[in-house]
């Protein structure tokens, strides 16, 4: 009896101290000893060939302080304390360049937080499959992480100081998300992007970073980071790119188009809801392809002077159609002037003509440009706000 | 001679049978080569291994409360039977062995880079070691927790990313060349629903035999109806890629971003793998130690589950060099290589059985 009470003992000791040791992974690491990737550039030197990469890393004890200090004084953010750390290693590969920053970086590389991929121009322009080889064999890559393509370099555009955010990166994916949410730019992860790349008909697309100046109150120039365009690639090299109205007629074709403002003469309007199908036809070696778009909006400003009426919602509604036709149309030219399949034609062909799509698939090229695209639009205003009449009257 | 005492109910059997199947399908997505039309592959390979299923459970409600081994040495004689009984207890073995290995490689890959594989692989081969010890009605019970947890799971992470989901993704339907779509539905035949013909080593200890094959059927009609939903789910949220992502359920789970908040789950599909690999890796352990046992007229098989086990953490650190050859070795020897194991040993017995019309008294043969 006695024996077997000691036993019980010993394994309770026992239970107590193996969860000691047992408790933490075989590579834990303290978060003070991390160094958290928020954004990673990559630049290609266009006569040497080497990989230039990016950091923009958060220093976690920094984070607390620098938000604390942010509602009481007028220091500029980021500034004295260092929430991030700008760092860059240039190797001859991109994993090269990764592994080059791991050693000399005094603090264990973390990737897993990482808002965003910023090719710069001339390394996008010269094809970007060797960085997104690298990062999707690791697993550190997260299908969600948002791609973009700088203006310039992909190093100027993440150490822009810029936003209410203390780490850019989070504010430059916040802005991404924005413009995607007000419909003004498509926002496009990692995920959408292979999968433009894997269709090899479609285009991938990535929105475009530029950096701006502008005068700060005080008077002195504060550079910022704005979308101005969306980058349009053919296989992973960018061949060109989609202006702000172009970008927004993509997203009308790929009923992207979730709220935002459309602006037509004498009127404003707030986009409620769209919807938009592309539908293929093929009529011998024809193709035609039909995009139905059903929009609904709010009437936010009218500038006329006519007395508001169901006539003139009307009106508003044919100008509205017209202006989205446009928009789309727009996008269409481009997109056949650069030969880049930005709408998924051929894969809304490819689900429709399975047994045709391998021979049209490998001729798109020659087809793309020739299609006959018809862009039909129903429109309707719904709502007209709080007054009902105009207070000046012709 | 009772090596095993414990009885499991039919029930019990149809979950296990689920955590089985599941073992290391959670990661590995059956039918990927077929691309976006994986699931009909897993629907074509469901009746292809029901049809299996059909076999095994025939010739075990012939001989009732009889495992394979047995069977072997009253159909075949003593020692034609024997070294067929070796055959099948090398096939459970190296299915161990399988399943372990891919366990390690994706512990290693994505949850656990600087923990040597050999760790992970004693840690789990300790906890099946133990469960096997104690039989398979101690398996049988935790089955039901841990299954259901895992189907929860499942569902808990369709129903996250369904705003990511795309069904277009799924079109067009049929697209894969007829040869190459009954060549990923015989291989999903084979993987996962066909392992689970090591239950013949099993469905002795059922408690009513006349009854097991339609817990058999339905656990197997189960699973394949979660793993359909699951290759649907994959192609539609992650496209084209669902093809080329190694694990891609895994990424699937990557992808669930619910408000910015919940974010970050797939650890949960991490957890999938862990408790049902638990399952395939003990039935199929389970069946060699006992079948070993029994084959060599042992008066207990605990005296060996150790040995074994070392012996199953040794194979599955060497069997396979890198990963590539275990997809190569997965989509192109295993559907052939399992095709002796799964369908001829038990319909040859069967027919044997039949033709000499055995059990002649239904008499115990030590």
């Amino acid at each position: 009896m006695k024996r077997k009470h000691r036993l019980t003992i010993y394994l309770f000791i026992l239970l107590v101290i193996i969860p000691v040791f047992i408790s933490g992974c075989w590579d834990s690491i303290e978060l003070n000893k991390l160094s958290i990737i928020s954004g990673l550039g990559w630049d290609i030197d266009a006569d040497t060939g080497q990989v230039t990469l990016t950091f923009q890393s958060i220093i976690p004890n920094e984070i607390k302080g620098a938000a604390g200090s942010n509602g009481s004084g007028g220091q500029r953010r980021g500034d004295p304390l260092h929430t991030i750390q700008l760092d860059s290693s240039t190797g001859s590969s991109a994993y090269d360049a990764l592994n080059r920053y791991s050693q000399h970086s005094s603090r264990r590389t973390f990737y897993q937080h990482t808002q965003v991929y910023v090719f710069g121009h001339s390394a996008a322009q010269q094809g970007i499959y060797p960085f997104l080889d690298s990062i999707s064999r690791n697993p550190i890559n997260r299908p969600n992480v948002l791609m973009a393509v700088a203006e310039k370099n992909a190093s100027d555009t993440l150490s822009v100081e810029d936003g209410m955010e203390n780490i850019q990166a989070i504010g430059m994916a916040a802005e991404i998300k924005l413009s995607a949410e007000y419909s003004k730019y498509p926002s496009i992860t990692f995920l959408e992007f292979a999968n433009r790349l894997i269709s090899k008909t479609t285009a991938p697309l990535a929105p475009m970073i530029g950096i701006i100046e502008q005068t700060a109150p005080k008077g002195d120039r504060v550079k910022k980071a704005r979308i101005n365009g969306t980058a349009v690639f053919n296989g992973d090299r960018m061949i060109g790119q989609l202006n702000e109205d172009e970008s927004r007629g993509l997203l009308w074709a790929i009923n992207k188009i979730k709220k935002g403002f459309l602006v037509i003469p004498g009127a404003n309007l707030e986009i409620v809801s769209a919807k938009s199908i592309i539908v293929p036809e093929l009529q011998g070696d024809k193709i035609m392809i039909t995009i139905a778009i059903d929009e609904e909006s709010n009437l936010l400003e009218y500038d006329g002077h006519r007395e508001i009426s169901s006539a003139l919602l009307q009106d508003l509604e044919k100008d509205q159609a017209q202006e989205i036709e446009s928009q789309v149309m727009a996008a269409v030219e481009k997109s056949r002037a650069l030969n880049a399949d930005v709408f998924g034609f051929g894969e809304a062909v490819h689900r429709r003509y399975k047994k045709e799509w391998p021979d049209l698939k490998a001729r798109w090229e020659e087809i793309y440009p020739n299609i006959e695209v018809v862009v039909k639009v129903k429109t309707h205003v719904n709502e007209i706000g709080e007054i009902k009449k105009t207070m000046i009257k012709d | 001679m009772h090596l095993e005492k414990g009885k499991i109910s039919n029930f019990q059997l149809s979950v296990l049978i689920i955590g089985f199947i599941f073992g290391a399908s959670v990661i590995i997505a059956p039918g990927q080569g077929a691309g976006h039309d994986a699931w009909i592959a897993i629907a074509l390979g469901l009746i292809e291994g029901l049809l299996i299923a059909w076999i095994f459970t025939a010739l075990a409600r012939h001989f009732k409360g009889k495992t394979l081994v047995e069977i072997n040495s009253l159909v075949y004689g003593k020692f034609l039977g024997n070294f067929i009984s070796i055959l099948f207890i090398w096939y459970l073995f190296h299915l161990g062995a399988l399943v372990l290995n891919n366990y390690s490689r994706f512990l290693k890959l994505e949850l656990y880079p600087a923990t040597p594989k050999i760790l992970t692989l004693i840690l789990i081969m300790l906890v099946c070691a133990s469960s096997v010890r104690r039989g398979i009605e101690v398996l049988a019970r935790c089955s039901l927790i841990l299954v259901t947890l895992t189907v929860f799971v499942v569902i808990f992470d369709t129903l996250l990313v369904a705003p990511h989901m795309y069904l277009h993704n799924l079109l067009p339907v049929l697209e894969v060349p007829i040869g190459k779509l009954l060549w990923n539905s015989h291989a999903t035949a084979t993987f996962p629903f066909g392992d689970a013909v090591a239950f013949l080593m099993v469905l002795a200890f059922v408690n009513k035999p006349e009854k097991s094959r339609s817990a058999v059927f339905k656990g197997i009609v189960i699973a394949g109806l979660v793993l359909i939903i699951v290759a649907v789910r994959n192609a539609a949220v992650l496209g084209q890629m669902a093809a080329i992502y190694t694990y891609p359920s895994y990424i699937t789970a990557r992808v669930i971003d619910v408000g910015d908040v919940l974010t970050r789950v797939e650890v949960l599909v991490a957890v999938d793998l862990i408790t049902m690999g638990f399952f395939k890796i003990s039935v199929a352990y389970y069946g060699t130690v006992l079948g070993l046992a029994q084959v060599f007229n042992l008066r207990s098989y605990r005296p060996i589950i150790l040995p074994i086990g070392i012996l199953m953490v040794i194979l599955a650190l060497t069997n396979v060099s890198n990963t590539a050859e275990m997809f190569d070795f997965a989509n192109k020897g295993y559907p052939i290589y399992t095709i002796p194991f799964q369908i001829a040993i038990p319909l040859i017995t069967l027919l044997l059985a039949k033709l000499r019309k055995l059990p002649q008294t239904g008499g115990e043969q030590a």
